[in-house]
């Protein structure tokens, strides 16, 4: 079977960079702004929540930068998302390759979600300039935002492996997924800053940040933008409860992976 | 599983296969989704019911040879074409493939109407196994041999059914490998279009490049194989010389 050498050989390189293009492409195809939609889609999120939670409900007064913390917090969860969905459709939709050729599957779900990254480094081209509007000065710590990328993109490649093999069979796992997703958005401190949830119950924030994604979110804004931001690294109590974010991610990747290894086979007779 | 290995190790055998056994489980009332699985489940009905399509297949295929695979519908053609080609995994039985297998199972696969002819070129050369570069060189042919200079820059959907499968057509004659697999591929298109069809197949038998081809052309099975074997409910019931198993296959009827 695939052994490591094999893994990136010269045909699947070509084939990842191929359905990649594609994907990107076809995106954006029939819309009069194109391409720009990456950029605001995000963006007029961003304007939605700034407006109803900072102008009317008056949330982040106390964080600096806050529409700059915000949208950073819209940019890393519409990346998670548009990954997620699009990734666990992935197989489905290109059931038509699968059935008639033969060639790894992973690299359909890969070049389905590289069009979220692509999205998601305009994304913080954007975020920068914004940022550096807003009077934030640059810091060496802009240098480990891409370690979160890796870690935010591991976590949505192991939710789209899992739960893209399972929806092959079973279609409900797509909405059912469209559904928990609305659930995560409230779970995570995206729109409320942490301290907010902190006022009430330091017990309540520290759970909070235990979710990989909140944990994210925070080191980019963090590492970006105000070294006043509360992180699962500076907030919980102990060693073990610092590493829960990183041990799930680490877990969900290679669950997922291991699982859509295991059932890639008989994808071609089930989708 | 199909295992692909070097052309060298075979001697004279391209593909060999042994004992091969494939089912499929097939749905009964309505079992997809989740909520009929538990129901199912629940109830302890299995949700599916198993065909056997392939009972037993046993042959191998020499370097050279142009094998032709008939049978009536329904008879496991297809569904061998498609293990040998590593898309479906055997249930039981072994296949051996010596050397690159590049199979067509169908003309255009990955097509796509929103793209235009220029950029359906690439993707599909690059699902044939071609780099960019590689398409790049042989793009000029490719469009001259489809007559279709005129028409790159436009979509694909908006292509006659003709000129999409003139298009694929000029893209899967370029393909290389060591044994090709194609299925009904003949059965498209127009007279001149068959002619083309019937040219590249002279040329692919002249060169002995090794083919394994399915097709319900008794004419062609008579013209081009060298070798033939006549599937029935899952197994080979004749196997040889060409023209003998095309007599079996029209005697099924008889």
């Amino acid at each position: 079977m695939s052994n490591m050498p094999q893994v990136f050989n010269r045909r699947n390189r070509v084939l990842l960079k191929e359905l990649s293009k594609t994907d990107f492409k076809l995106r954006y195809q029939g819309s009069v702004l194109g391409y720009l939609w990456a950029v605001l889609r995000p963006m007029l999120l961003f304007l939605i929540l700034y407006v109803v939670f900072s102008k009317i409900l008056r949330f982040g007064a106390d964080i600096p930068h806050y529409p700059v913390y915000l949208l950073c917090g819209t940019i890393f969860w519409n990346f998670f998302t548009e990954c997620t969905n699009m990734g666990i459709q992935s197989i489905v939709m290109r059931g038509d390759l699968i059935r008639k050729l033969s060639f790894p599957k992973w690299i359909i779900t890969i070049s389905t979600t590289s069009t979220a990254v692509i999205n998601l480094f305009i994304n913080i081209c954007v975020l920068i300039i914004f940022a550096l509007f807003n009077g934030v000065t640059p810091s060496w710590t802009w240098l480990l935002v891409p370690v979160s990328i890796i870690e935010i993109y591991s976590l949505a490649l192991g939710i789209a492996f899992l739960l893209g093999s399972i929806n092959v069979k079973y279609r409900d796992i797509a909405s059912i997924w469209e559904v928990m997703i609305q659930a995560l958005f409230y779970c995570a401190p995206i729109i409320y800053p942490v301290s907010m949830v902190a006022n009430y119950s330091v017990l309540a924030a520290r759970i909070v940040l235990l979710n990989p994604i909140a944990q994210v979110i925070q080191d980019v804004r963090y590492n970006l933008i105000t070294n006043t931001t509360i992180t699962t690294w500076n907030y919980e109590g102990s060693w073990w409860s610092k590493m829960v974010p990183v041990v799930l991610v680490v877990v969900v990747f290679f669950a997922g992976a291991i699982y859509f290894r295991k059932k890639c086979k008989y994808f071609a007779e089930e989708v | 599983m199909s295992k692909v290995m070097l052309a060298e190790h075979g001697g004279d055998v391209a593909i060999r296969v042994k004992d091969l056994h494939k089912s499929f489980k097939l749905p009964t009332e309505r079992a997809w989704g989740l909520k009929q699985a538990i129901f199912n489940r629940l109830k302890g009905i299995k949700g599916y019911k198993r065909q056997q399509v392939l009972r037993g297949i046993d042959f191998e295929v020499k370097k050279g040879e142009f094998l032709g695979i008939i049978g009536r519908n329904g008879s496991g053609k297809s569904t061998l074409l498609k293990v040998l080609s590593g898309i479906y995994v055997p249930d039981k039985g072994e296949v051996d493939v010596y050397g690159t297998l590049i199979p067509f199972i169908e003309l255009g696969v990955g097509f796509n109407p929103e793209l235009t002819g220029r950029e359906n070129i690439y993707l599909n050369g690059a699902l044939l196994g071609f780099s960019n570069k590689e398409v790049d060189e042989m793009y000029d042919e490719i469009v001259k041999f489809a007559e279709l200079e005129e028409f790159m820059d436009q979509k694909l959907k908006n292509y006659s059914s003709g000129m999409q499968v003139r298009l694929a057509f000029s893209i899967a004659i370029r393909a290389r490998g060591d044994i090709l697999v194609l299925d009904e591929v003949l059965a498209v298109g127009d007279a001149a279009f068959q002619k083309k069809c019937n040219d590249y197949f002279e040329k692919l038998r002249d060169n002995k490049q090794t083919i394994i081809l399915v097709t319900h052309s008794m004419d062609n099975v008579r013209k081009f194989c060298s070798r033939a074997i006549l599937i029935e409910n899952g197994k080979i019931t004749c196997e040889g010389d060409p023209a003998k198993v095309a007599k079996a296959y029209e005697n099924l009827w008889a």
